[in-house]
């Protein structure tokens, strides 16, 4: 009881919401190869989201299905199932992009047969452990998802007040997928924070997952970047990646901005962190209220 | 999902004749990292979960609507109960084993009582009908939550249309909408005015905010006709809906050309199983499961295991995907590609096999 007293929560955030998969799908075929207009540099670094995030959400609900027999809490357990079935959606939602990408010529599968290994091989099940070296692996997992979650939770709340983004006229149905998704971050953004805290609350195996998720995802995020630029078939390697323009991106509101990342990723290292302090869950909700693909899939 | 033999090392990206160094650095890290932070028996350390209070009593029971009896919940010992919003629910297990969930109409400030009010249903499953014969003063009855479906954001403008009985999660959010001064209305809609439940706390808050609520009783003015319904709304106003499924359907149906913005209304996992026939689910260990023409294999299984993993219950997340290692099939997914079928997956929530026959599952 002394350990929760002080964790800070937000009073009236929704703590308690039954998390449900919403059915959407997204038409690609008017999507423009530079859907941030004239912005190739920002358009890559969000699509580098679309190259990670079909192995890495399918990898949350591998993990995610394993730690069944280990929840002892019902009310954790529905939860967990319902954001399984999010990251599931969310996970098809991308690779439809990443196929639309492929037919339209910008070949990224090097990049993704990397991303399949890091998730299926590097952070899969190994073999020859013992049943509790297996067990603490499994929940090693759980607390490498909840670092990483920290970090969508915070690209949904920022995608979810990007209006820079509506100014310059991105694509409207890119806007959609990235704003539904975002929303559903932010709804179920404490629940692998909640699901770590109750198999293992270790402050260390918090802190160090944190670090190996911030490092990695930065590193994937640059090299994603660099990549996509390289191969882009209407570039022809013509503009050459650089910090410079990135920077220029966020400073317009295009991109989240580095420092303000920075910060939120701090925050994760207090002893009185909560998931629920950051972002707005009736944002989100008013959102997926209004999103076009989020309400045509509620029939 | 473990590999017989490990894959190599991903090539360079650029093409360069190599394995991709950052991913041989990764191997090597996590020879490292993995004997390290494994070591350690977290879990068998953790300390035990918090209970939460599930045994309430009905503090007090009141009459709100002719077939509406409301019950005011409270812990045996008075004690405080764990906060909720506008929208949430009550799970109430009741003593004949049924499970109903009911919304919360009363104040979220009151943090020593639940209420939750019960239209007397009387061609329905039993529940309502135990509820209003079975629950009086004194009596204790055994709760899950509040969890929330339906979650109310706040907007600046909103409209509020209950239908019925849909009034119990619309009233707290009335209440919420006025105390923060949003522009808000509430229409509630019924048969006759005295079939609309807390028609009293209704009537507190239309005198205490003139022009801001609508009661439309069907045998006065007519059936509520959705468009016009939806015409109440302030422009891009968030449209919030509770009541009988063909009220929402309309709503729904009138809602693209309305001039609201966003619209919410509670969603249902499972729907009702169509022609279903009873078969046989065999697991890895023989055992046999007989599964019910009215209950699915998922059912079936997570009573068997409630370990069993699931999300959707509708066939188009993919989450309770098993393996089929003999047996027809009879697919009721929107997700599986035909080859995944070829495959022997199934999707359990909602597919099925043909009367008397058995599916022999990988699990």
């Amino acid at each position: 009881m002394s350990k929760k007293a002080a964790v800070r929560k937000k009073p009236d955030e929704h703590d308690d919401l039954v998390l449900t998969p919403r059915d959407v799908r997204f038409d690609w075929a008017r999507l423009p190869m530079h859907w941030v207009p004239d912005e190739p540099t920002a358009t890559h670094v969000i699509n580098v989201l679309h190259l990670l995030l079909p192995e890495g959400e399918r990898w949350f609900v591998r993990v995610f299905q394993q730690t069944m027999p280990l929840i002892t809490d019902e009310e954790l357990r529905e939860r967990v199932l319902g954001f399984t079935g999010q990251e599931a959606m969310h996970a098809e939602a991308h690779q439809g992009v990443l196929d639309h990408f492929q037919a339209k010529g910008l070949d990224i599968s090097p990049y993704v047969s990397q991303v399949e290994y890091l998730f299926h091989e590097l952070l899969g099940d190994k073999s020859g452990l013992s049943p509790r070296r297996e067990r603490e692996y499994l929940i090693e997992r759980v607390a490498i998802i909840a670092g990483i979650e920290h970090f969508t939770a915070f690209l949904g709340d920022w995608i979810l007040n990007a209006e820079a983004l509506d100014r310059v006229g991105a694509d409207e149905v890119m806007l959609d997928l990235l704003r539904w998704h975002g929303a559903e971050e932010v709804e179920h953004r404490s629940v692998a924070y909640d699901l770590l805290c109750h198999l293992d609350p270790s402050y260390l195996r918090r802190a160090r997952t944190m670090v190996l998720a911030a490092s990695a995802l930065t590193h994937l995020w640059v090299r994603g970047t660099r990549f996509l630029l390289s191969v882009d078939p209407e570039l022809g390697g013509s503009l050459r990646p650089g910090w410079r323009e990135a920077y220029r991106a966020s400073r317009r509101g295009l991109l989240p901005s580095p420092g303000k990342a920075l910060r939120s990723a701090s925050r994760y290292f207090s002893r009185r962190y909560h998931p629920n302090q950051e972002g707005s869950t009736r944002q989100a909700i008013a959102y997926l209220g209004a999103s076009p693909a989020a309400r045509a899939a509620a029939h | 999902m473990s590999r017989p033999h490990p894959a190599p090392t991903p090539p360079d990206l650029y093409g360069r004749p190599r394995a991709d160094r950052y991913f041989r650095f990764m191997e090597r890290m996590m020879g490292v990292y993995l004997p390290l932070t494994t070591a350690r028996d977290g879990y068998g350390r953790r300390p035990a979960a918090e209970e939460r209070p599930h045994r309430l009593t009905v503090a007090r029971r009141r009459m709100v609507a002719e077939d509406v009896v409301s019950l005011r919940l409270t812990t045996p010992e008075g004690r405080l109960l764990p906060p909720w919003q506008p929208g949430a629910h009550l799970d109430l297990h009741l003593p004949s084993g049924r499970q109903r969930q009911y919304s919360l109409a009363g104040d979220p400030a009151d943090r020593y009582a639940y209420t939750i009010a019960v239209r007397l249903i009387a061609d329905g499953a039993g529940g309502s009908a135990e509820v209003h014969r079975e629950l009086g003063e004194g009596d204790r009855v055994t709760v899950r939550g509040p969890r929330n479906a339906f979650p109310f954001a706040g907007d600046r403008a909103v409209l509020l249309l209950a239908g019925g009985i849909g009034i119990t999660p619309i009233l707290p959010m009335a209440r919420e909408a006025a105390w923060r001064d949003l522009d808000w209305r509430l229409v509630h809609s019924g048969r006759t005015r005295a079939s609309l439940p807390f028609a009293d706390e209704l009537d507190r808050l239309a005198r205490r905010h003139p022009g801001r609520v609508e009661i439309w009783a069907d045998d006065e003015h007519g059936v509520p006709d959705a468009a016009a319904l939806l015409a109440r709304a302030p422009e891009g106003a968030a449209v919030y809906c509770c009541g009988p499924a063909p009220m929402l359907d309309a709503v729904r149906g009138a809602f693209e050309g309305s001039g609201a913005g966003a619209l919410h209304f509670e969603r249902f996992g499972a729907p009702p199983i169509v022609d279903g026939e009873p078969f046989t689910l065999r697991l890895r260990d023989g055992r046999e499961l007989a599964v019910p023409a009215d209950r699915s294999a998922l059912d079936v299984l997570r009573a068997d295991n409630p370990a069993t993993p699931y999300s959707c219950r509708q066939g188009f997340c993919g989450v309770c995907k098993l393996r089929v290692r003999s047996g027809a099939v009879e697919h009721r997914d929107r997700k599986l590609t035909p080859r995944q079928r070829a495959d022997g997956e199934m999707l359990v929530c909602v597919s099925r096999a043909a009367a008397g026959t058995c599916l022999e599952l990988d699990v």
